[in-house]
């Protein structure tokens, strides 16, 4: 929870165990090979979080951003997929919202920075658990109970 | 790393202790079985590290959470494995997995955590109240993180108080896991006087 990642060696395996009304935010650039990937709680840190609170939309995705691009890719190749923001006890209220929330968060904030969206799992009742692999670029989802889905298919590396 | 003394921490297991025990009386003249009571654990941590300290986040578990109330916010949460789901239904006869199954383990919920939450407030001297459960089936961490999303608001350490509740003669238990929100940890130290 909170935390970032970032890769460029073909092999590793960027994974979110279990997201429930958080959001798996992977950032990609299929060319360079290299992915990042964010366990975003809550939509906004109200500006008073501790320098490296990665746990807050508005804070984690510039920082996310950052990394990917510390690792060789290139801003404008940037690509995101989105799993998660589900709202999980049926009765309560407040979690529903903190799905959905963070959800607009995320979306608003990258839309800010001109990166598409190419594949989202979000919303309903299920917790996820989000695979980014480094290298095939292939991005699965797997919910409680089920098989792992792929969201981006992975493809051979292409020369860059 | 912790920002808590021993003392305060053995503090913060005594009261989970109590609770807990207030707790399993409730379960065991609900049950009509006896209920002993594990010794409780504290754990203050990185809320990244606290969903893997739990169990495995991909492994399945029903949990039941009820809101805490009134002044000191928090959330109790009561965790069932699949099986000890199962034997917990079997005892109240219903069906586990059905409609009845989760009605049952949400009930048992409320009634425990209820306690739970009421010798709380009694003992450290304030007005708490529990709010309706709410039950989901999913994977372990989704739920422990979706609870742990929704109180730790203002920081980035949780605090766990985790002790579990033995029915004796089933192999059956219920893990039992008290989130305050930030600021509530050090409101019931100060009320603890430590």
């Amino acid at each position: 929870m909170g935390e970032l990642a970032a890769s460029a060696v073909a092999g590793d395996v960027l994974v979110s165990l279990g997201l429930g009304s958080c959001i798996g935010l992977a950032l990609l650039d299929r060319r360079a090979g290299v992915a990042g990937l964010a366990h975003v709680v809550l939509p906004a840190s109200g500006g008073n979080a501790a320098p490296g609170s990665w746990k807050f939309a508005d804070l984690a995705v510039p920082e996310l951003i950052d990394r990917v691009v510390k690792f060789g890719a290139r801003r404008p190749m940037l690509e995101a997929v989105l799993v998660g923001g589900a709202s999980m006890f049926s009765v309560s209220k407040s979690s529903l919202e903190v799905g959905q929330r963070n959800e607009a968060a995320v979306r608003e904030l990258l839309r800010a920075a001109r990166i598409n969206v190419i594949a989202t799992e979000t919303g309903g009742s299920r917790g996820r658990t989000i695979r980014v692999y480094v290298g095939s670029h292939k991005v699965t989802v797997r919910e409680a109970g089920g098989v792992e889905k792929v969201l981006v298919a992975g493809a051979t590396r292409l020369a860059a | 790393m912790s920002r808590y003394t021993d003392t305060q921490l053995d503090a913060l297991r005594e009261l989970a202790n109590i609770g807990s025990g207030t707790a399993s009386t409730a379960l065991s003249s609900m049950l009509g079985r006896s209920v002993d009571i594990s010794v409780p654990s504290a754990f203050v941590m990185p809320m990244a590290e606290a969903v893997g300290t739990i169990g495995d986040p991909e492994s399945e578990a029903t949990g039941v959470v009820l809101g805490i109330v009134g002044e000191m916010p928090g959330s109790v949460l009561l965790l069932f494995t699949p099986k000890d789901a199962e034997l917990m239904c079997g005892l109240l006869g219903v069906e586990a997995g059905s409609e009845f199954g989760e009605s049952a383990l949400m009930e048992i919920g409320n009634i425990v955590g209820a306690s739970y939450i009421n010798a709380l407030g009694q003992m450290i001297g304030m007005e708490l109240e529990p709010t309706p459960p709410a039950a989901a089936t999913d994977m372990l961490g989704t739920i422990v993180e979706t609870v742990l999303a929704e109180r730790a608001g203002a920081g980035d350490v949780a605090l766990l108080l985790d002790s579990d509740l033995v029915v004796e003669g089933e192999d059956c238990s219920v893990s039992f896991l008290l989130v305050p929100d930030q600021g509530g940890v050090d409101q019931m130290l100060e009320r603890l006087g430590v």
